[in-house]
């Protein structure tokens, strides 16, 4: 068992800064890495707890959650209100055991086509090097059979 | 003349003068050190009111009941400090009139019950400032902390353990005063958030968000670990969540009927390190 680990990452970004900022890195040509999976959503303010839930339940090792700068938004405040959703949310996960470092968060502008490009590639390292959420991936094997009491 | 001499007779008079229609207050419950809560409407019945220190369920949630208020009478109601706090928290929320509850407040230290002076939420105020000077300790403060100092794979296993109990009754949410949701999020099926089964992997789904829509409205009143017929220690993981908004947010839950909620709030300058 040589072969390295690939990690299945979910994105979660804002359309109007970090996908921006995607479609930059891929007009720039950069590479990067292509363990993430987007998903485009109108804000951060629109980024559910429960997404990031799903993604786990589904099987994601990780999660990244990126969108404008404090004071860019769009809509002018859904990412001050997400800011302090992801504060709290992310207290909660650790107390109940499941690593904040599986859950990364960034700020990407859509003029930051370089930063996206780094900030995947060192996403999809730190996670590689955390291996397979082995704990949850258990309990995701588990409803496969009938619940017992 | 004790306490709940007292309140008995405000009771009566309150009744018997139309200035309420209904008293929410404790009554004889299935043994002695049990009390159940009882509804009066008649002056008659006054005399069913127990209050001594095995009343301690937090009896706001019962406010909320469809229709109860609607026809802007007044409604008396037996508070201990955390209820009070769940009556402003409620009332900021727009989910009941405040000028609508008529309080009865009493606290419970060791075996002694003390009357608390007021009827309007707005006199218990400096009551309420002094418990969050206070910083009041998780209800296991011992367990508390050992689970704070475990790695998170320990931590993870623990609340495995403690999860795996869960037959998903929702006892947790139907105690709880701040479960006022027409519909809950278990409950919606498109799509559907949490699993319904008892798997392990929907109870840490359920008892996470449950954790989360409660992050500073939670008064720790303790409803939910003792509705929890598996005893899962529910409010420690609501003192967390009560920690960390005063901590990061100076966000106290209940101080004041007009208190903004803190997750629909937000400041230009909250503080964080983790975003990148």
């Amino acid at each position: 068992m040589s072969e390295t680990f690939e990690p299945e990452i979910i994105a979660f970004v804002c359309t109007y800064c970090t996908y921006a900022g995607a479609d930059l890195a891929g007009t720039s040509r950069l590479k990067y890495a292509p363990n993430v999976r987007i998903i485009r959503l109108p804000c951060t303010g629109r980024i559910s707890p429960m997404f990031i839930l799903k993604a786990l339940q589904k099987g994601a090792d990780g999660v990244l959650i990126s969108g404008c700068h404090p004071g860019d938004c769009h809509f002018t405040h859904g990412n001050y209100h997400a800011r302090r959703r992801w504060m709290v949310f992310r207290a909660l996960l650790d107390f109940i055991g499941i690593p904040p470092e599986r859950i990364k968060y960034s700020w990407i502008s859509a003029a930051e086509g370089v930063k996206f490009a780094e900030f995947i590639n060192s996403v999809t390292e730190d996670i590689r090097k955390l291996g397979p959420f082995e704990q949850y991936t258990h309990l995701i094997e588990q409803t496969q059979a009938p619940a017992s009491l | 003349m004790s306490i709940e001499e007292q309140y008995r007779t405000r009771a009566k008079e309150l009744l018997s003068g139309g200035a309420v229609k209904m008293v929410i207050g404790y009554g004889k419950g299935s043994n002695a050190k049990r009390r159940r809560p009882i509804f009066i409407s008649s002056a008659d019945e006054v005399e069913r009111l127990v209050l001594d220190d095995a009343c301690i369920t937090n009896l706001s949630g019962y406010l909320v009941s469809e229709g109860l208020l609607s026809d802007e009478k007044r409604v008396a109601v037996f508070l201990r400090p955390e209820g009070i706090r769940a009556i402003n928290i409620l009332a900021a929320e727009s989910q009941l009139d405040a000028e609508q509850i008529v309080i009865f407040g009493f606290d419970v230290a060791g075996n002694e019950v003390t009357a608390l002076k007021g009827i309007n939420v707005e006199e218990f105020s400096d009551i309420i400032d002094s418990i969050k000077e206070g910083a009041p300790e998780a209800a296991e403060e011992e367990l508390f902390e050992k689970i704070e100092k475990m790695s998170p794979q320990e931590r993870f296993s623990f609340w495995q353990k403690e999860f795996a109990k869960c037959i998903k009754c929702y006892a947790c949410r139907q105690a709880c005063p701040m479960c006022y949701c027409r519909r809950c999020i278990v409950d919606s099926n498109q799509p559907q958030w949490v699993n319904t089964s008892s798997h392990t992997l929907g109870n840490f789904e359920w008892n996470i968000v449950r954790a989360f829509h409660l992050s500073g409205r939670c008064v720790e009143c303790g409803n939910c670990d003792r509705a929890c017929p598996v005893n899962i220690p529910l409010r420690l993981i609501n003192h967390r969540m009560a920690e960390e908004v005063l901590g990061a947010f100076d966000h106290f839950a209940g101080t004041s009927k007009t208190q903004e909620p803190v997750l629909a709030s937000f400041k230009k300058d909250d503080s964080e390190t983790f975003i990148l």
